[in-house]
C-alpha cells in the first residue's frame, strides 16, 4: 500500500472541507478525483502529500510523494536547465534532463518568466518524470496543455503507473476515463 | 552568474551512491537563492540605498567634528546593519512564497534542517559583503580607523551570524503570513538586542584601540549567542515549517 487515508477530516476555520474520508492507493494504480470547485480536491491532494495536516484521521505514506500544483510553481528568474538541475540535486537524483526537455519540446536556456502557462505545465511534467516519485499527486494536470501536450501527459501517466501510484484531480471526465483505474467523486460536505 | 557545479553534482553523485549529502544541498540552496536575488536586484538595491542614506544623514547630524563622529560610528553602523538587514531577512523565504515553490522544498526527502542552514548561508552571503560595504562607508563618513580590519571583520562575522540565525528562523515561521514584513522586525529585535549590543561594544573597543584581550570578552559573548541561537533555531525550524 503506497498511501492510506483513514477517516480524515479537514477544517479551515469553521468550514469543513473534507469529512471522514478513507482512501487507499496501490502501486500501479491511477485514481481520478473529480468534483465541483470547492469540493476539496486540492486540499485532499495536499493532505496526501503531507503539506497539510488533517484535523482528524491519519495519513500513511510509503515512499516519496510529489505534488504538482495548478498552476505549477517555478522560480521565474531561473532557466529550465537550472531549475531541473537544482531540483535533481535537492532530491539527490540523476536523470537525462536534456532528453526530457527535448521530448517535451522545451528550451533549456530561456528564463521561466518567458514561458507560457502550457510550457510551465510541460516543464512540471518533465520535473515529475525526472524525480520519479512513488506517489504522483497532480492537480488539474491537463489545464493549459494543447493537444500535443495532452498526449504527452497521457503518455507519462501510463509510464508512471508501471512503478508508482497516481492521483489526479481533474474536471476533464474524458481524461479521467482514459487514464484512471477508478474515480473518486467529491461532492462537498 | 553560472553554476556549472550543479550539473557536475548531478552527473557525479556522492561515493555512497545515495546522491548528495546535506552539506552539498545547503551550499546549492544558498547559491541558488543568491543567484535569484542578484537577478531580481530589488532587495539588494533597497538595502544599499538604506545604508547610504542612513549613514549619510547620521554623519551630517553628528558632524563635522571628528571625535564625536568616531565615537558614534560603531552604534550608527550596527543600527544601520540591524535595520537594513530586516529588509533582506524576509527575502530568504519571500523568494519561495512569491514564486509558490516553498512546497517543493518541503517535499524534498529527509529532514528539513538543511533548508534552514541553506537559507542562513544565503543570508550570510548577502549580508557579509553588504556589512563590509557599510563598514567602508562608515570609515569614510565617520573617520572610523580601518587599521584593525581583520578584528573588525571578525566582529562583523559574529554579529551578522547571530542576527541571521534568528532572522532566518523567524522568516521561515512567518513565511506564509500576511504582514510578515511588519511582524518580523517586532519579533526579531527583541531577541537580537544582546547581539547588537555586544557587537557595538566590540567595535567600539577596536575603534578606541583597546587591547584585543579586552575586546575578546565581547567576541566570546557574541559566540555564545551565536551558538545558542543557531542550535535553538535549527532544532525548532522543522516544527514551524509543518503545515
Amino acid at each position: 500500500m503506497l498511501l492510506r487515508l483513514q477517516g480524515i477530516s479537514k477544517r479551515f476555520g469553521r468550514e469543513w472541507v473534507i469529512r471522514n474520508l478513507s482512501f487507499a492507493l496501490e502501486r500501479g494504480e491511477t485514481v481520478a478525483l473529480v468534483g465541483p470547485n470547492g469540493s476539496g480536491k486540492t486540499t485532499l491532494l495536499r493532505l496526501m502529500a503531507g503539506l497539510l495536516k488533517p484535523t482528524r484521521g491519519r495519513v500513511e505514506r510509503e515512499g516519496r510523494a510529489l505534488f504538482l500544483p495548478n498552476p505549477p510553481a517555478f522560480h521565474r528568474h531561473l532557466t529550465a536547465r537550472e531549475h531541473l538541475l537544482y531540483d535533481l540535486a535537492f532530491h539527490g537524483r540523476e536523470g537525462d534532463w536534456q532528453g526530457a526537455l527535448r521530448r517535451f519540446g522545451l528550451p533549456e536556456e530561456v528564463p521561466l518568466a518567458a514561458f507560457s502557462s502550457g510550457m510551465k505545465k510541460r516543464l512540471a511534467l518533465v520535473r515529475l518524470t525526472l524525480l520519479a516519485p512513488d506517489v504522483w499527486l497532480l492537480d488539474e494536470p491537463e489545464t493549459a496543455l494543447d493537444g500535443e501536450g495532452r498526449a504527452l501527459l497521457i503518455g507519462i501517466l501510463r509510464e508512471a503507473r508501471r512503478s508508482a501510484g497516481v492521483v489526479l484531480a481533474t474536471h476533464d471526465r474524458a481524461l479521467a476515463s482514459e487514464v484512471a483505474d477508478r474515480t473518486l467523486v467529491l461532492g462537498g460536505v | 552568474m553560472r553554476a556549472p557545479r550543479v550539473g557536475k553534482a548531478v552527473q557525479a553523485p556522492g561515493r555512497d551512491g545515495e546522491g548528495m549529502g546535506a552539506v552539498r544541498r545547503i551550499w546549492l540552496l544558498a547559491w541558488r537563492d543568491l543567484r535569484l536575488e542578484v537577478r531580481d536586484r530589488a532587495g539588494l538595491l533597497s538595502v544599499l540605498a538604506f545604508f547610504s542614506v542612513m549613514l549619510f544623514i547620521m554623519a551630517l547630524a553628528l558632524g563635522p567634528e571628528e571625535e564625536p563622529l568616531r565615537r558614534a560610528a560603531p552604534g550608527v553602523l550596527w543600527v544601520a546593519l540591524a535595520f537594513g538587514s530586516t529588509l533582506l531577512s524576509t527575502r530568504a523565504f519571500a523568494l519561495e512564497v512569491e514564486d509558490g515553490t516553498l512546497d517543493d522544498l518541503l517535499l524534498t526527502p529527509g529532514g528539513k534542517e538543511w533548508i534552514y542552514f541553506g537559507k542562513l548561508l544565503f543570508q550570510m552571503f548577502l549580508l557579509l559583503p553588504l556589512s563590509l560595504l557599510a563598514l567602508l562607508m562608515a570609515a569614510g563618513l565617520f573617520y572610523l580607523p580601518l587599521d584593525r580590519l581583520l578584528p573588525l571583520f571578525l566582529t562583523l562575522l559574529l554579529g551578522v551570524l547571530g542576527y541571521t540565525s534568528v532572522a532566518t528562523f523567524y522568516a521561515g515561521l512567518l513565511a506564509r503570513l500576511r504582514g510578515r514584513e511588519v511582524l518580523l522586525p517586532l519579533l526579531l529585535f527583541s531577541l537580537v538586542v544582546p547581539v547588537v549590543l555586544a557587537a557595538v561594544r566590540a567595535t567600539l573597543g577596536l575603534v578606541e584601540g583597546l587591547p584585543l584581550e579586552e575586546v575578546q570578552n565581547w567576541w566570546q559573548l557574541l559566540l555564545v549567542f551565536d551558538v545558542v541561537y543557531l542550535t535553538a533555531s535549527a532544532l525548532l525550524f522543522p516544527v514551524v515549517l509543518e503545515g
